[in-house]
């Protein structure tokens, strides 16, 4: 009983000391956002008298809006294709009696571990002879097919028995019939974690708009936030200031992860777990 | 005669149907498999194919007319001491992330998986980092490791140790690379081990139990046995995460000081996005494909393996 009293104990501890350290850096981002700038080298742990101003100032220094909706309107729309072309290919890959299938889902597999810091050259090549640089459709149109979301339609719609789709089909339905009114239906859970899944992915990624646009006005959030510490501050970076903006930039994808937790420790521990 | 007859154009027209229907199916199916296809094929597959060809020329985007180089750009890169430089970053972030994240990841993975109170407030708080932007964390860690006025070296003059100035140095850059990318990681590498713990078979905990095992024989026979398959797929995903390790090293160092935290997928940034070295760029993409390719061979097998085992 002693024994497992202590281990218990000893459970809470550990887990109490690995949350505290996950959370500590958000902590002091949020403890320097509202620093004074003049009391940036105290250590004080909380400001005396919270600079809410900071909020202000930082929001006046950049567009944040017109950031967020950049990254929120091109990966919404990276988003919704990913959904239709998944769907489409994984319908086809799991009920169609496809010839070659085999060889279609190993070149989906290999799709999946080609990063795109490999491909950037010829990718950009190609945009830029058809103008398509500094374009909404050069941040959309290079993710608007996702191996990962065929692999995740894929392991949702097989968990669907077989003999519905049969059925619907002797009795004359037609595949796109199937696929809206009895496959993603049954299948909504995939699709809310492909979509959260990605979004977040999506909106946090840094590389790809980087190098695909090359004005201030085209500048999605990650690319701006790292604008923000390495050029426009420059020497002078305000610490207070770049920590406020950095909470804009953060806020969406935590409250997103609030709302939708379940499904993107689903989503994680489904693409583990898999057959 | 004419029954006969006529049971037989039957059964062939209903063959030729079935075929007809099976043919109008496939063609489905193409068509469905189409738009996923066309993306995959134009935006991963041609460029990958490109990136064979671009490393065989020697060209910059602004050379008119790229020159046939052979295996140049190649015997060039393995030649040059800052690909060496970048490949061994890489290496040791993948090391010290096994080494640092993974273990803790399973240790916490173990923690949660115990009936407790408040175990979705845990689960969440270790998960959290996960999602923020790689660039606001690096940002916040550049805070933590500043020089003046940051945390870390407030908190170690408080101990009365000298400041270090951790992203300006060789040896501490990579390093404070390195805990960022465990922050972040090691709440996702719990969630993956967590979901090979809830799959461990609740009987054969019993019967282990029964023959007289205890918690740690239990941990050991059972459990670390029936994770093996998570275990290998996190360290593969481990390691393809550490080789595409891009967005804090901008935010952070930009790849210095000296080199120090270039990693792999910076330096075919560098060569191609800011030298304009394409040839270069394009062999050092190439090596990367390779490896990743290998190593996601090395998964696919495994788990291809356990789950033959598991049926």
């Amino acid at each position: 009983m002693k024994v497992q009293h202590i281990l218990k104990a000893a459970t809470y501890a550990a887990l109490s000391v690995a949350a505290a350290a996950c959370l500590a850096p958000v902590y002091w981002m949020i403890r320097t956002s509202l620093m004074p700038t003049n009391g940036l080298l105290s250590p004080a742990l909380w400001p005396a008298h919270p600079a809410w101003s900071n909020f202000v100032a930082a929001w006046r220094a950049q567009p944040f809006l017109l950031y967020l909706w950049n990254s929120v309107f091109t990966n919404g729309a990276i988003v919704v294709l990913q959904v239709i072309t998944s769907s489409l290919a994984a319908y086809a890959l799991v009920f169609i009696p496809l010839r070659g299938k085999r060889w279609l889902f190993f070149a989906v597999l290999v799709a999946m571990m080609v990063p795109m810091q490999a491909t950037f050259v010829p990718v950009y090549t190609m945009l830029s002879a058809v103008h398509l640089i500094n374009t909404y459709g050069a941040l959309i149109l290079p993710y608007a097919g996702s191996a990962f979301g065929i692999f995740l339609m894929r392991q949702g719609f097989l968990t669907l028995p077989r003999d519905i789709v049969d059925a619907a089909r002797v009795d004359g339905a037609s595949e796109w019939w199937i696929l809206t009114r009895i496959v993603l239906p049954n299948n909504k859970p995939t699709i809310v974690t492909l979509v959260l899944l990605n979004f977040v992915y999506h909106y946090n990624s840094l590389f790809w708009p980087l190098v695909a646009t090359n004005t201030t006005n085209m500048r999605v959030v990650p690319v701006a936030l790292s604008y923000f510490l390495t050029q426009d501050a420059g020497q002078t970076l305000q610490w207070n200031d770049a920590m406020a903006f950095d909470i804009f930039a953060v806020a969406p994808v935590v409250i997103l992860f609030l709302i939708g937790q379940r499904y993107f420790i689903q989503g994680v521990a489904q693409t583990a777990v898999k057959g | 005669m004419a029954k006969a007859a006529e049971a037989v154009i039957a059964q062939v027209e209903a063959k030729r149907s079935t075929r007809r229907r099976r043919m109008s199916l496939q063609m489905t199916g193409v068509a469905m498999m189409a738009p996923a296809l066309f993306f995959l094929m134009a935006f991963v597959f041609v460029p990958m194919g490109c990136a064979v060809y671009l490393s065989l020329y020697q060209s910059t985007l602004y050379t008119p007319k790229p020159v046939f180089a052979g295996l140049a750009n190649y015997a060039h890169l393995f030649s040059a001491p800052d690909f060496w430089q970048a490949a061994a970053n890489t290496v040791w972030l993948a090391v010290g992330m096994m080494a640092l994240s993974l273990p803790a990841a399973l240790l916490l993975a173990v923690l949660l998986n115990q009936r407790i109170r408040g175990r979705a407030v845990f689960r969440a708080a270790i998960f959290g980092p996960y999602v923020i932007p790689l660039v606001s964390s690096g940002l916040i860690f550049s805070l933590l490791f500043a020089t003046d006025g940051g945390p870390v070296n407030l908190a170690l003059q408080h101990l009365g140790l000298s400041p270090v100035n951790w992203l300006g140095q060789a040896r501490t850059a990579l390093l404070s690379v390195l805990i960022l990318t465990a922050w972040q990681f090691t709440g996702y590498y719990a969630i993956i081990f967590l979901a090979g713990l809830q799959s461990v078979p609740s009987s054969l905990v019993e019967a282990c139990q029964v023959d007289g095992g205890g918690r740690w024989q239990v941990f050991r026979h059972v459990t670390l046995r029936a994770l093996g398959p998570s275990l290998f797929f996190a360290v593969v995903i481990c390691l393809i995460q550490t080789f595409q390790t891009f967005d804090q090293v901008y935010v952070m160092t930009g790849g210095g000081p000296d080199g120090a935290t270039t990693t792999f997928a910076y330096y075919i940034f560098e060569k191609g996005f800011q030298a304009f070295n394409i040839g270069e760029s394009s062999a050092a993409s190439v090596v990367l494909i390779l490896v990743l390719a290998c190593l996601s061979y090395l998964q696919m097998r495994a788990s291809r393996r356990w789950v033959v085992e598991e049926s």
